[in-house]
C-alpha cells in the first residue's frame, strides 16, 4: 500500500468548459462548466435521464461534446481517444470480460499498456488485495458475487492508476447492506489511492455521505454545485431543495436585507431572518425553504413563527414526522427525534405553534 | 410394497410407454434416412463391383477400400500409391481449407458491420446477405462462370481499363474453384457471425479501449474470443459442404481441377466402380470428422486462453 501512497498526489483535475452535447436533434447536456479539482471525491447527482452519463462517457472519451473543452490538469484533451486517456471508467453493470480469470481482468489495463510481466503480477496482487479479493485471481469472473465483481471492476480500474476514476452508479445493482459497505470501501479507496473520483448517483443520500463537492444536474444542466452541507442546508433553487431531503416551501415577502442576511416576513405575520445564494438580491415576494428537522413544534404562543393544525403523526422509529396544515392552508412538516420513548406530546387535530432558529431559512432563487 | 406404490409404478411405466411411442416418428427418420443410407453405403463399399455398375450382392472384396488410396500396376500386378486420388483429396482439402479463411477474411468485417447497424437496418442487410439462396446453386455458378471467363466481365473490364493486355486464365483453375467456393459459400459464415457479433457486449468494448487497448488489441483479445462460438459454427458450415463440392469445381475448375465431389460422381457413372464411389464417400465423412474433432478440440482450448 505505499506504492498507492506514493500516488497520493497525482489525483488529475478534470475541466469542463461550456460543455454541450446535443444526440441528434435532443440536447443531453446544456453548457455544463464544472472545475473537478485534483483528489476530489466529486459527485454527479440528478435524477435519471439528466445527462449524468454522458457526461461522464465525454471525461472518459466515449462521446465528444457538440461544444466546448474537457481539460485534465489544464491541457486540452479532447481530441485524445479512450486509449490516450489517463482516465479509467468502472461501468455501471461492470463491464467485466467473462472470458477472462480476476487476476486477468484486473491486469488488463497494465498488460495493453505493455507493462513488464513482473510488475503486472505485483500489481494485480496489490490490487486484489486493497479490495479483499486475496487468492481468487484465478477464479473466473463469472462465478463471482455481484458485490466480488463489483470490486473487481474497481481494481480493474485502479490498477492502471489513472489519474481520474469515473464511477458511473456502481452501487446501484447492490442491496442496501452491501452498498452501505462498499461506499465506505469506496470512500476508503478514494483516500487511500489519492485518485480523483467523478462519481455518478441519483440517490441523494449516497452524495451527501461520500461526496467531498456534489453537482446537483437537472435536464442537461448543472443547477448547483458545492460541499454536502451547501447543498443539503442552503439550496439555491426549488429544484436542489426538493431534490435533496424533505423540506418546507414558504412564501414570503422580503422586507429588509442587510449583510448577507435578509429580514422577510410570513404569511403568519411573524418576521424572520433568511439566507439567500450569492448571486440572488432578495426582493418582493420570495420563497424560504426549512428544513423539517430545523423547526419545532410547541404549544402555540404570541410569538411563533408559524402556527396550524397537526393532520398527521408519523412515527419512524428514530423520528416523529408530525404534518401541520399552517393557517394559510399551506402543508408543514416538522421532524422530531425520538429522544425519550413514549408519544410525541401531540394528538391530530392540536394547534401547534412551530418555531426555528435564525440561521436555518434559505431563500431560494426564483 | 403397498397399492398406492404399485399404481406409481404404472404410471411410470406407462409414461414411458408414452414417451417412446411420442418419439418414433423421429427415430425412424433418424434411421431411414440417416443411419439407413449410411450402413448401406457401408455394405456396399465391402463388396464386389458389378459389371456394368452396381455391386454384386453379398459377394464381398477389400477392393473398394484398397482402391481408395491405392492402385493395382496393370503389368505386375503390385499396388502402387493411386496419385490421382490422393492428389484429388489432398487438393479438395486444401481448396476447402483456403475457402473457409477467405470467408472468414470477407465474412468477419460483413458480419461486424451488420451488427453494429441499428436494430430495424441490420435486417435489411440479414436479408440482402441470403438474397443468393433464392437462385438455384447452378445458376449462381454459371453466374460466376460468365464473370470469370476469358471473354468474360472482369476480363473485358481489367483490358478496357488497360491494366491488362490479354485475358486472365482464371476460368478453369484452382483459383476459379476458390473464387466460386468463397461467393457461394460466404453467407454460410456471414449468418452464424453476425448472430453471434449481434449478442456481444459492446460495453465490453468500450471497457477494452477504457483500459488503453488499441483497435487491434481489442480485437484479438475481446471481440474475438467473445464470439469464437460464431467463428466455429461459420468455418463449419463453410467446410463441409466445401470438401463435397461438385457443381462448382464441375463448372469453374473444369475437368482437370477435380475435387473428391466429382471422383465420387465418376465411380458412380463413368467408372463404374459403386464399391470405390462407396469408400470414398466414408472416407470424406471421416475427413470431415477428423478436421471437426482437431478444429474444436483446438478452438475451444483457445477460448480460455490467457491474456
Ligand atoms: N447515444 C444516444 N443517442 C440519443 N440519445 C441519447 C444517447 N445517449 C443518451 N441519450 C439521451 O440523453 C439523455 C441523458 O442520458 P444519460 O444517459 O446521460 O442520462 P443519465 O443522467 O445517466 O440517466 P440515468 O440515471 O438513467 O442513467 C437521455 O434523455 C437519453 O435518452
Ligand atoms: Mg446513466
Amino acid at each position: 500500500m505505499t506504492e498507492s501512497r506514493t500516488t497520493a498526489a497525482h489525483g488529475g483535475a478534470i475541466g469542463l468548459h461550456g460543455i454541450k452535447k446535443w444526440f441528434g436533434n435532443f440536447q443531453a447536456v446544456d453548457n455544463v462548466t464544472l472545475d473537478i479539482r485534483p483528489n476530489e471525491f466529486f459527485t454527479l447527482l440528478g435524477p435519471s435521464g439528466c445527462g449524468k452519463t454522458t457526461l461522464l462517457r465525454m471525461i472518459a472519451g466515449f462521446e465528444m461534446p457538440t461544444e466546448g473543452q474537457v481539460l485534465l490538469d489544464g491541457s486540452d484533451i479532447s481530441g485524445l481517444l479512450p486509449n490516450q486517456r489517463p482516465v479509467n471508467t468502472v461501468f455501471q453493470n461492470y463491464a467485466l470480460f467473462p472470458h477472462l480469470t480476476v487476476a486477468e481482468n484486473i491486469g488488463f489495463g497494465l498488460k495493453m499498456l505493455g507493462r513488464p510481466k513482473a510488475e503486472i503480477t505485483s500489481v494485480v496482487n496489490d490490487m486484489l488485495k486493497l479490495v479483499h479479493l486475496d487468492g481468487r485471481g484465478h477464479n473466473p469472473v463469472t462465478q463471482l458475487s455481484g458485490g466480488q465483481q463489483q470490486r473487481v471492476a474497481l481494481a480493474r480500474a485502479l490498477a492502471p492508476r489513472p489519474k481520474v476514476l469515473l464511477l458511473d452508479e456502481p452501487l446501484s445493482a447492490l442491496d442496501l447492506k452491501l452498498r452501505k459497505s462498499m461506499q465506505i470501501e469506496l470512500k476508503r479507496l478514494q483516500l487511500e489511492t489519492g485518485i480523483t473520483f467523478v462519481f455518478v448517483t441519483h440517490d441523494q443520500e449516497e452524495a451527501l455521505t461520500m461526496s467531498d463537492r456534489i453537482a446537483v444536474m437537472s435536464a442537461g444542466t448543472v443547477r448547483q454545485v458545492g460541499s454536502p452541507w451547501d447543498i443539503y442546508d442552503r439550496p439555491a433553487e426549488r429544484f436542489v431543495a426538493d431534490f435533496i431531503g424533505e423540506t418546507n416551501f414558504l412564501s414570503a415577502d422580503v422586507v429588509s436585507v442587510a449583510d448577507n442576511r435578509a429580514r422577510v416576513r410570513l404569511s403568519s405575520g411573524a418576521e424572520i431572518s433568511a439566507s439567500f445564494p450569492a448571486d440572488v438580491t432578495p426582493n418582493g415576494s420570495v420563497t424560504v425553504v426549512v428544513r423539517p428537522e430545523h423547526a419545532r413544534a410547541g404549544a402555540p404562543t404570541g410569538t411563533s413563527a408559524l402556527r396550524g393544525v397537526v393532520h398527521d403523526i408519523v412515527y419512524l422509529g428514530t423520528d416523529t414526522h408530525v404534518h401541520v396544515r399552517l393557517d394559510d392552508g399551506t402543508a408543514f412538516m416538522v421532524r422530531q427525534q425520538n429522544a425519550r420513548s413514549g408519544h410525541c406530546g401531540f394528538s391530530k387535530g392540536d394547534t401547534v405553534g412551530i418555531d426555528f432558529s435564525d440561521d436555518v431559512a434559505q431563500i431560494l432563487r426564483d | 410394497m403397498n397399492g398406492a406404490e404399485q399404481v406409481a409404478i404404472e404410471a411410470r411405466k406407462q409414461d414411458i410407454r408414452s414417451r417412446w411411442l411420442l418419439s418414433a416418428p423421429a427415430l425412424v427418420i433418424i434411421f431411414v434416412a440417416a443411419i439407413g443410407p449410411l450402413f448401406v453405403m457401408l455394405l456396399y463399399s465391402f463388396m464386389v463391383k458389378g459389371d456394368y455398375g452396381d455391386v454384386k450382392p453379398w459377394e464381398f472384396s477389400l477392393d473398394g477400400w484398397t482402391s481408395v488410396f491405392f492402385q493395382r500396376d496393370i503389368f505386375d500386378d503390385t499396388l502402387g500409391l493411386a496419385d490421382a486420388h490422393i492428389s484429388i483429396i489432398w487438393r479438395s482439402i486444401q481448396l476447402s481449407f483456403f475457402t473457409t479463411i477467405l470467408t472468414l477474411i470477407l465474412g468477419f468485417p460483413t458480419a461486424y458491420f451488420i451488427a453494429t447497424r441499428p436494430p430495424h437496418t441490420r435486417e435489411i442487410w440479414v436479408f440482402l446477405v441470403t438474397i443468393p439462396f433464392w437462385t438455384n446453386l447452378l445458376i449462381r455458378t454459371f453466374a460466376m462462370q460468365q464473370v470469370i471467363r476469358n471473354e468474360g466481365l472482369l476480363n473485358n473490364a481489367l483490358i478496357w481499363l488497360g491494366i491488362i493486355k490479354s485475358p486472365l486464365q482464371i476460368i478453369y483453375t484452382d483459383t476459379a474453384n476458390l473464387l466460386g467456393m468463397t461467393y457461394v459459400y460466404l453467407p454460410l459464415m456471414v449468418l452464424p457471425l453476425y448472430a453471434s457479433i449481434e449478442k456481444l457486449d459492446f460495453r465490453l468494448v468500450e471497457a477494452g479501449y477504457d483500459l488503453y487497448a488499441t483497435r487491434f488489441q481489442v480485437l484479438r483479445k475481446i471481440v474475438i474470443p467473445l464470439v469464437k462460438p460464431g467463428i466455429i459454427a461459420g468455418s463449419i458450415l463453410v467446410f463441409i459442404p466445401s470438401l463435397g463440392a461438385y457443381v462448382i469445381p464441375r463448372v469453374l475448375g473444369g475437368g482437370k481441377n477435380m475435387m473428391l465431389g466429382n471422383l465420387i460422381e465418376m465411380q458412380f457413372g463413368a467408372g463404374r466402380n459403386w464399391p470405390l464411389g462407396a469408400a470414398m464417400s466414408i472416407t470424406l465423412m471421416i475427413i470431415v470428422m477428423v478436421a471437426l474433432i482437431v478444429y474444436v478440440r483446438n478452438a475451444s482450448r483457445g477460448g480460455s486462453g490467457h491474456v
